[in-house]
């Protein structure tokens, strides 16, 4: 069964097997708390208030701070393409918790049992591990062990598919980042370059690293592209302004086949 | 994508093997016998002495494709001095994020008149690859995965407007 609802200042879908629907409220609940956390659109949220200078950042909660660390890791990893800080200096922990809140809603139905699922928040998809389908669930797939297929949006017509593909265990994460739909909402330091890419999609073993890689390659364009994929063990689908497409060989190989 | 993957190897392995005999290292000839090429000789032939030599070998260790060049040079300058041995000389296997890499060259009157790869990468169903970098690709290639049925849409972040009009919002109303 499928339950979409509004978090995050964007929409979850969330899919799982009809006895496991108690849990999609405790889905709700763990993105609700992280939004009562970080949104900077809350005035009262934790971040808010450090951000306005009420709170000093070494009172701020551990679970905070851990997320702030780990985009501080990712802003020396990726040589400053992904980063916490507005230009204003601001801390804007948005790309980053929002993978981190799929991450800790997927690590709870795995601790519950919960056999079969997906999670889609805002066009970030987190899919359960293959390998923890129950026989029941893999025999009433024609396909036998079901296998998650995802879209991925066309950039300029985002009612199309620009293609679609597998994801499986490991590869149970997909990010896609652009400028197609929020408008330039990627922060780059420094550069005053048109951005190269219109939208890049990332598929990784974790949502987080998806998240923050497709992020990444927005913002530093063809040298942060190649930079990834030399460097993670990801695959990933570009766009750029002119529609042209280019992609690693991981990724022609998990395309979906009708 | 393919075909830039082999050369691309071939590439690689060829520097590593240009190195190994102006090095004057010992190298196998295909029928087995090994040979010693001097140094000296080998510094020879090299058109830029053993200046041009210590760079080739300095370009080399990045397996970049910069490094043949200096290969090509020492071809070109062979026939009027003391350059390599006519024969097939196999490289040593080269390890590789995606596997093992070996290619083999044949050289004749002092030019390398063939490169043979005789073990590329294959594992993992991932064919033959040794880049994970990203390649242009044509709409054609993704065409018929577009009509492959889906259960979810992955892109740049909705707001929740235009989630209204969107595949998702259409896949979840489906309970897809």
């Amino acid at each position: 069964m499928r339950r979409a609802f509004a978090t995050m200042g964007t929409m979850a879908s969330i899919e799982l097997p009809a006895a496991w629907a108690s849990e999609v409220s405790e889905v709700q609940r763990i993105f609700r708390m992280i939004d009562d956390r970080y949104s900077l659109y809350s005035p009262d949220s934790e971040l808010s208030l450090i951000a306005a200078g009420h709170t000093s950042l070494s009172h701020a909660s551990p679970p905070l701070l851990a997320s702030y660390a780990r985009a501080l890791e990712w802003r020396s990893a990726t040589g400053g393409n992904f980063s916490p800080h507005r230009p204003d200096g601001t801390i804007d922990l948005n790309g980053i918790v929002k993978a981190e809140a799929i991450e800790h809603a997927g690590e709870h139905l795995i601790a519950v049992g919960c056999p079969e699922w997906s999670i889609n928040v805002g066009g970030d998809i987190l899919v359960s591990p293959t390998g923890a389908a129950t026989p029941a669930t893999a025999s009433a797939s024609p396909l036998g062990p079901r296998v998650m297929r995802a879209g991925i949006a066309e950039p300029l017509s985002p009612t199309e598919l620009l293609c679609s593909l597998e994801l499986r265990h490991p590869r149970r994460a997909i990010a896609t980042s652009g400028s197609a739909q929020r408008g330039d909402h990627i922060w780059r330091a420094g550069s005053t370059e048109p951005i190269s890419f219109v939208q890049v999609s990332v598929v990784a073993n974790d949502i987080v690293t998806a998240d923050v890689l497709a992020t990444a390659i927005v913002a530093g364009g063809q040298t942060a592209l190649d930079d990834v994929t030399d460097r993670w063990d990801v695959d990933v689908i570009t766009v750029d302004r002119a529609g042209a497409m280019s992609a690693t060989p991981g990724l022609l190989h998990s395309l979906a086949t009708k | 994508m393919r075909t830039r993957a082999i050369l691309g190897s071939i590439l690689a392995s060829t520097s590593v093997l240009i190195v190994g005999y102006q090095a004057g290292v010992s190298v196998t000839t295909s029928d087995g016998t090994s040979l010693s090429l001097p140094v000296d000789a080998a510094t020879n032939g090299t058109a830029g002495g053993t200046n041009a030599g210590t760079d080739a070998t300095t370009d080399s260790s990045t397996g970049s494709t910069s490094s043949s060049t200096p290969g090509s040079d020492t071809a070109a300058a062979a026939p009027t001095t003391a350059g390599p041995a006519d024969g097939t000389y196999t490289g040593s296997s080269v390890s590789t994020r995606f596997g093992n890499v070996q290619v083999a060259v044949t050289i004749a009157s002092g030019s390398i008149t063939d490169v043979t790869a005789l073990q590329l990468t294959d594992e993992d169903g991932r064919s033959v690859q040794i880049s994970n970098r990203a390649a242009p690709i044509l709409r054609s290639e993704v065409l018929s995965s577009q009509s492959a049925q889906v259960s979810n849409v992955s892109g740049a972040t909705y707001t929740t407007d235009a989630y209204l009009s969107s595949l998702q919002s259409a896949l979840d109303q489906a309970g897809a």
